[in-house]
């Protein structure tokens, strides 16, 4: 690979592809994104239900445990003990009383706070740790947690601003509507490696027209295309986006006559896959948010979900799905979004498309780094619109990027 | 209850035959090897451990296989590949007219002008009933132990 020049081109309207695949522009993000002033999202409070319950995530190239302690609280620990630095915890997810290291079984609470260090006073009154050994002070390293209505989110980081003043509207009012306070019942989790860049797949939700060329699904059965009534927003900072549109019909118009992929004629034999009822307030029948800067929150017709993107590197990226309805969901509607869950997921009626054509751009930018990329639909401003054929979305999170990243 | 030698050679027939059907790329033939109800599944060992229902693919009729096997075989954008399904050897009990199958799987995945890697491993969990002379699937249950699907899953496993 060639050395990139690392600068940015003028304006918000064109994207260098050093930034998919530079080592040192991956390293400084790790400390200026994921380790700084962000709130990233790290689970679901219906994944730990009980004291004790805990699951393994990750935040940047850092393992981190989220469980739940005694009084309901909910914490975000670095996987790392604080005597010789093992990785504590190895499952995905259970249940635990105390953390114990196996390697001297230094044991934690569920706070983190150290509990016990074996052969503390000596053995026959020969070693031990010395008097002035601080158990205060070698807990696991913690996490600010923040929860609201169901959605778990941690930082590293004294300077981030309250989870409020960090989503600003009209983002939190769109992450109310999906996470309204009831109670969330966990459905599964999914989870697949992407050979392509972490802000890629972030990018593909905030790509608004490629599901009108890209995917025939949706582009067929209306679910998701430029004719329908949309809007396009973004916070001040342009980082966190929400898309949301109105269902549109199997109809020919000069949208969709647009549309190579667009076809008339198909039926789906089993119609139940698209049996959709209305949920939420308001018209709209398809809500997706890109919260900066590692979840992507889904609501398209009956089938929600968290994906997480798991940065690997410049050149690849885990996504980390999980679904979800509300606790209050009768069976007939868990059945609907289990078979809406179709959709989406490593073989999603649609996103198998995104899967495989993010690790193509990745492939053909890789030679590329000084290359640019073209975000010119929709103008060159960065301001709210209410229709999706527009690459807005990426002009204003390019914007936000560079500010963050200093570029 | 017994099964007959006949009938475990049968079971082994179906078992084999779905899968040379999907590594020769012949999708159309998929549907025809579910009993009229029928249920196709693919589920993580993780959901299935932990009683979580959702499926990485799901259907519950003949009518969403034939609309996967179209969106498989005519919707989706993916670049050409080809799959070796290796099975283990089938573990059969139940009955001559309702037998219960469990068989390993790994699928090997081979991209154009990439290495070849282990898509998934796992275990089919099957029931298989006899419906006009020929035995077919009512329950296809795929349960697979990769925690991290290598891309995606593009054609039915
Ligand atoms: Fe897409």
């Amino acid at each position: 690979m060639s050395e990139a020049s690392l600068t940015w081109p003028d304006g918000n309207d064109r994207v260098p592809y050093w930034i998919y695949t530079d080592q040192g522009n991956y390293e400084r993000e790790l400390e200026k994104i994921f380790y700084g002033p962000v709130w990233n999202y790290v689970g679901l409070e219906c994944e730990i239900p009980n004291a004790g319950d805990f699951k393994r995530t990750q935040i940047g190239d850092q393992s981190i445990i989220v469980v739940r302690d005694q009084d309901g609280g909910v914490n975000a620990l670095v996987n790392r003990c604080a005597h010789r630095g093992v990785k504590i915890c190895e499952q995905d997810k259970g249940s635990f009383a105390e953390i114990m290291c196996p390697y001297h079984q230094w044991t934690y609470d569920l706070k983190g706070d150290l509990l016990g260090v074996p052969f503390n006073r000596g053995v026959k009154g020969k070693g031990g740790m010395p008097e002035d050994f601080s158990m205060a002070e070698n807990g696991l390293d913690k996490l600010k947690v923040h929860v609201r209505n169901g959605g778990i989110f941690a930082t590293m980081s004294d300077e981030t601003p309250s989870f409020e003043e960090y989503m600003g509207q009209p983002i939190l009012g769109y992450y109310d509507r999906e996470f309204d306070g009831r109670t969330l019942k966990l459905l599964g989790h999914s989870r697949q490696r992407i050979g392509a860049n972490w802000k890629l797949m972030l990018e593909n939700i905030k790509d608004t027209h490629h599901a009108s060329l890209l995917h025939v699904f949706f582009v067929t059965f209306g679910l998701f295309r430029v004719d329908n009534d949309s809007t396009v927003e973004m916070d001040d900072t342009g980082l966190h986006t929400a898309l949301s549109s109105i269902r549109g019909k199997q109809e020919l118009n000069d949208g969709t006559a647009q549309m190579r992929s667009f076809d008339s004629d198909l039926k789906l034999s089993d119609p139940n896959l698209l049996d959709v009822v209305r949920e939420f307030p308001g018209d709209r029948t398809v809500v997706m948010q890109t919260i900066w800067p590692n979840v992507i929150l889904q609501q398209q017709s009956n089938t929600l979900a968290t994906r997480q993107i798991v940065p690997k590197g410049p050149n690849a990226c885990e996504l980390h799905w999980t679904f979800f309805g509300y606790e209050d969901d009768d069976e007939e509607m868990t059945a609907r979004r289990l078979r809406q869950a179709n959709l989406m997921g490593p073989s999603g009626l649609v996103s198998i498309d995104d899967g495989q054509i993010l690790e193509r751009t990745q492939e053909g930018i890789l030679a590329h780094p000084d290359a640019e990329g073209v975000v010119e639909l929709g103008g060159r401003d960065t301001d709210d619109t209410d229709h999706m054929v527009t690459e807005v979305a990426l002009r204003a999170f390019y914007k936000g990027y560079r500010n963050v990243m200093g570029l | 209850m017994t099964i007959s030698p006949e009938r475990r050679s049968e079971v082994t027939d179906l078992i084999n035959a779905y899968a040379l059907a999907i590594d020769d790329g012949e999708l159309e033939r998929w549907p025809g090897f579910f009993a009229a109800d029928c249920v196709y599944k693919i589920v993580s060992k993780e959901n299935f451990d932990s009683g979580l229902p959702l499926a990485l693919l799901l259907c519950d009729s003949q009518g969403m296989l034939a609309d996967r096997m179209e969106a498989f075989s005519k919707l989706n954008v993916f670049g050409p590949r080809s799959w070796r399904h290796m099975l283990g050897a089938v573990h059969a009990t139940g009955s001559e007219d309702e037998i219960s199958a469990r068989t390993n799987f790994v699928i090997f995945e081979t991209l154009a002008g990439k290495d070849t890697h282990i898509l998934c491993a796992g275990e089919y969990r099957d029931v298989i009933v006899s419906e006009k002379d020929a035995l077919k699937f009512r329950e296809r249950l795929c349960v697979y132990d990769t925690t991290m699907i290598p891309n995606s899953i593009v054609r039915p496993i």
